[in-house]
């Protein structure tokens, strides 16, 4: 029975989730459901952290209590906490919905991160993505948005089928679908071919080139606070769930490799060059995601556990910025003009963008550095010279388009006529946990690198 | 004290940044009191100094164990001058921008920010933490000029970033391929470690590292960023920029390429020697074209920081001993050229050399400290320029570099001589133009500001041992480990 007391940030997200659905009838209201599901998140997110690790747990087969697990929950709680928090603040129109289904989406995402066999992957995939898919059209009056959600649902669909697919073969390769017993040794071409497909329906998911077509789209068409919770919770879980099911199949083909380095350089260039011309920040964003997820996978072209796990920890680095910039973006609005002049308007909302952008840039000490370092230290070591030149070289391409928005918010005159958001107490509380997330785990990168410790088969 | 010498900047800039908004004159005083102080610790520093007794006042613990990056401060002969350089013109710095009246917090913390960047990174002794520094610089840097420079701020803000961006990436993936080979971060360690690798390797980390650096520097044909930046950056920002960012170019070929990759540079000082005279012709021949004032003494910065690579790709003791004191004479001198600039500019509101002329009847303080630090840029004897050109031209004959190399670069001597002098024949001599009509001199703060310079520059031209015995046990020491 103690193994069960595991699961009680997920029942509390699960509690919070339900609530949501039924604040009609509670205490708050439909503001009361976003209050709701920042209390209960943030409790499961301290929770999270006081658990031990390495243990068995209520269904050792299926779930994993690791390191690597641990990490991920408290992660995606802290940034779900943010967003329950924002969302109470600002919050217009009706947000119980959106709630309840982050919630699910979040506890999705939990249980992804820690799925250690392919059935209970897949349910916890779509149940974090699923939601997802409604709270990109989350107004139906909205035709872009509705657009972007369908396109995002017609791939992620495809995309989950391939995997499926992928899965299936690992399946018949293995006998079995628990993480410890798949062994690929000496299944040649079809083993090569499982970790081919299942790994090109998380990736996608991930929204790696070539599969991201869908990403700039569903963004720009949502609104940006949706937006905000899209890019960030769901892509940390796939991280963890994709590095996870890599670190069980454990190819070692130089084959695989070199069609990880190539999805991995193609997002990288694509990512950055698309995101060099836009000036809708949803859309920067969606292919600046493109190209970080691409940095993500430096780790994974090296095929070893220590990539795997640089791999993991950039995707928390990258989160919680990505996070606190739509935040920003949600508040003032998504053009590049919107944010012109902030730093006159809103001095500590500027300032805090700014960090988290020379984060994304890669500057020290931020936590986007100590990913990066931890990235180029594995792949140059897996011998990926050329693809970390291409990574470096890009990451200065970044720093083009991140400064257009420093620009912006600095030195650009006030668009006439623009209203900017007033000061809110939550909303200005959940920026702070982003830029303690950016600064903090940059400057306690080593411990906390450390703490993760590895994936347990 | 290292410790406080580097984070005293931060927790200054931190108070400016709180500071109220309506007290727009407090800022520049905790600037003022956190530069003084900062500067008062460095001084401390250099007077318990122990000379040749290698690296000093060493702090050490550890940052992120897992992968052995520590925590690891410490100076020595050669980041000793720099950090004087770096205390002295940034507290300069924020005397001669006490009349900065647009966002004065802003300002302000962004000048005691970039202070905690160039202390630090001179000091730094694992390559983390040195990274950390470098690039922490970029960022109050493209602030001041964005925010405070002249009409193309954002442009020449932009490129500065980008520019020194692409070349310090660069070096951080040479930073860790090192890491890979040997398994530290350690500077120290890695100046015995380096050399033992082969030298194919070494020759790919050099290059990673020479991009990094030489954009610093900046090397013919890496400047381009240069002029844009200086010009348009505001006074204190140019000094601090001449005065002491492009010595971090140099000083990381001193403390890194040369000692950790000997062989490497062996291969390559040919083409670093070559690079460098371009770089100090290339920079005195368009220095005669320019019409701008400020971007005639940018320019001669891409000359003079030629002759210190000069010195560097001697490998002679010399010549690094040459290398530190061009390094440091361009520091006072130019950050003083700057500063001088600036006070013309602001009563002249041109900086058209075609413009101004005839200071010298209107403001003869002002017209004899350009001279004064004119004759100081070009080199003369007695002063501070001329030591580190004579030990660099000196190094590099010795050296088995091609003599040719050499007598080139004394052209660029030559050259230099002219363009400043020409420069001080327009500008100072003449008929007074109408732009400088009823001007006053230099007021009493503004000589504050150049005085401790024009002091130095005196003092170490006519003493060259003031400088000289700092640097030339550690100029030795790498002299031995390049095999000169």
């Amino acid at each position: 029975m103690t193994g069960y007391a595991l699961l009680i940030p997920e029942l509390l997200v699960l509690a919070g989730a339900f609530w949501a659905l039924f604040a009609e009838l509670l205490p708050g209201r439909d503001r009361g459901s976003a209050w709701a599901g920042f209390s209960l998140t943030a409790a499961a997110a301290v929770i999270a952290v006081l658990q031990p690790v390495a243990v068995a747990g209520p269904f050792p087969e299926q779930l994993a209590f690791d390191g690597p697990a641990r990490f991920a929950r408290v992660t995606i709680l802290v940034l779900t906490a943010a967003w329950m928090l924002w969302t109470a603040g600002r919050g217009a129109g009706r947000m119980r919905e959106a709630v309840s289904l982050a919630l699910f989406a979040v506890l999705g995402a939990m249980l992804m991160a820690g799925a250690r066999e392919l059935v209970t992957l897949v349910l916890a995939i779509e149940l974090a993505t699923m939601p997802a898919y409604v709270l990109i059209g989350y107004r139906k009056d909205n035709v872009l948005g509705l657009e972007g959600a369908l396109k995002y649902f017609l791939l992620s669909l495809l995309t989950s089928l391939v995997m499926l697919y992928g899965f299936s073969f690992l399946y018949g390769i293995s006998g079995s679908t628990l993480y410890a017993e798949i062994d690929l040794t000496g299944a040649g071409v079809l083993g090569l071919i499982a970790v081919l497909f299942s790994m090109v329906g998380l990736l996608a998911k991930l929204s790696a080139a070539p599969f991201h077509y869908w990403a700039p789209d569903a963004y720009a068409g949502a609104q940006p606070w949706t937006v905000a919770f899209v890019s960030s919770v769901p892509k940390v879980a796939g991280a963890f769930a994709a590095m996870r099911l890599l670190a069980t199949m454990a190819p070692d083909t130089a084959s695989m490799s070199m069609v990880l380095a190539v999805i991995a350089g193609g997002s990288i260039l694509l990512g950055n060059l698309g995101a060099l011309t836009q000036t809708d920040i949803r859309r920067m964003m969606a292919y600046s995601g493109v190209a970080h997820t691409g940095y993500l996978l430096l780790g994974a072209v090296t095929l070893t556990t220590g990539g795997y796990i640089a791999a993991v920890f950039y995707a928390v680095a990258y989160a919680f910025p990505s996070l606190g910039v739509m935040l920003v973006t949600a508040e003032e609005g998504p053009a590049l003009a919107d944010l012109n002049g902030l730093s006159s308007r809103r001095p500590a909302a500027a300032w805090a963008t700014a960090v988290m952008l020379l984060s994304l840039i890669g500057i020290p000490p931020l936590v986007g550095f100590f990913g990066k370092l931890f990235l180029f230290q594995a792949a140059l070591s897996g011998g990926q010279t050329v693809l970390v030149v291409l990574a470096v070289t890009m990451s200065v391409v970044s720093a083009g388009y991140y400064l257009r928005i420093v620009r912006a918010m600095f030195f650009a005159e006030e668009e006439p006529g623009h209203r900017g958001a007033a000061l809110n107490r939550p909303a200005a509380v959940a920026l702070t946990m982003c830029i303690i997330a950016v600064v903090g785990i940059g400057l306690f990168a080593g411990p906390l690198f450390q703490a993760m410790g590895t994936f347990l088969r | 004290m290292l410790t406080f010498i580097v984070f005293l900047p931060l927790v200054g800039a931190a108070i400016c940044a709180l500071l109220p908004k309506d007290r727009p004159t407090w800022p520049r005083w905790v600037a003022l009191a956190v530069t003084t102080v900062d500067l008062a610790l460095v001084a401390w520093v250099v007077s318990r100094f122990q000379i040749g007794a290698g690296h000093q006042f060493a702090e050490k613990f550890a940052w992120v164990p897992a992968v052995d990056i520590n925590y690891s401060l410490a100076v020595d002969g050669l980041s000793l001058p720099m950090l004087v350089l770096s205390a002295l013109l940034t507290f300069l710095a924020v005397i001669a921008s006490f009349k900065i009246e647009s966002k004065p917090k802003f300002y302000f913390a962004m000048l005691l920010l970039l202070q905690v960047g160039t202390n630090g990174v001179f000091l730094a002794l694992d390559f983390v933490l040195f990274y950390v520094f470098w690039e922490l610089v970029l960022v109050p840097m493209y602030f001041l000029i964005a925010q405070w420079g002249g009409e193309r701020r954002e442009y020449a803000a932009i490129k500065f970033f980008l520019y020194t961006l692409l070349g310090s990436v660069f070096m951080l993936v040479g930073i860790i391929a090192l890491y890979l080979k040997t398994g530290s971060f350690d500077m120290l360690k890695l100046s015995v470690l380096g050399g033992l690798l082969p030298p194919g390797f070494q020759n790919w980390v050099f290059l990673a590292f020479f991009l990094g650096f030489a954009v610093k520097v900046p090397m013919w044909p890496l400047h381009t960023w240069l002029p844009d930046a200086h010009v348009e950056a505001p006074t204190a920002a140019s000094a601090l920029l001449a005065g002491v960012l492009l010595k971090m170019g140099t000083y990381g070929f001193l403390r890194v390429s040369l000692p950790m990759l000997p062989d490497a540079f062996a291969s390559w000082r040919w083409f670093l020697a070559v690079l460098a005279m371009i770089s100090i012709l290339y920079g005195a021949i368009v220095a005669f074209a320019q019409t701008d004032l400020k971007k005639l003494v940018a320019y001669s910065s891409v000359s003079h920081m030629g002759f210190a690579m000069l010195g560097i790709a001697s490998g002679t003791a010399l010549g690094i001993n040459g290398a530190m004191a061009v390094n440091f004479s361009h520091g006072l001198v130019t950050g003083l050229l700057f500063f001088l600039v600036g006070m013309i500019y602001e009563r002249a509101h041109t900086r058209e050399i075609a413009r101004i002329s005839g200071i010298a009847g209107q403001m003869p303080v002002l017209a004899g400290l350009l001279a004064f630090t004119s004759f100081a840029s070009m080199g003369l004897p007695g002063l501070s320029g001329f030591v580190g050109e004579f030990l660099s031209l000196l190094g590099a004959w010795q050296s088995d570099l091609s003599r040719w190399v050499v007598v080139v670069s004394v052209l660029g001597v030559l050259l230099g001589a002219a363009y400043i002098l020409w420069m001080v024949q327009r500008v100072v001599m003449g008929q007074p133009s109408h732009t400088i009509a009823d001007c006053a001199d230099v007021t009493p703060v503004e000589l504050m500001v150049a005085s401790p310079l024009v002091f130095l520059v005196v003092a170490v031209g006519l003493n060259w041992d003031l400088l000289l015995r700092y640097t030339d046990p550690a100029a030795r020491a790498v002299a031995k480990i390049v095999g000169f």
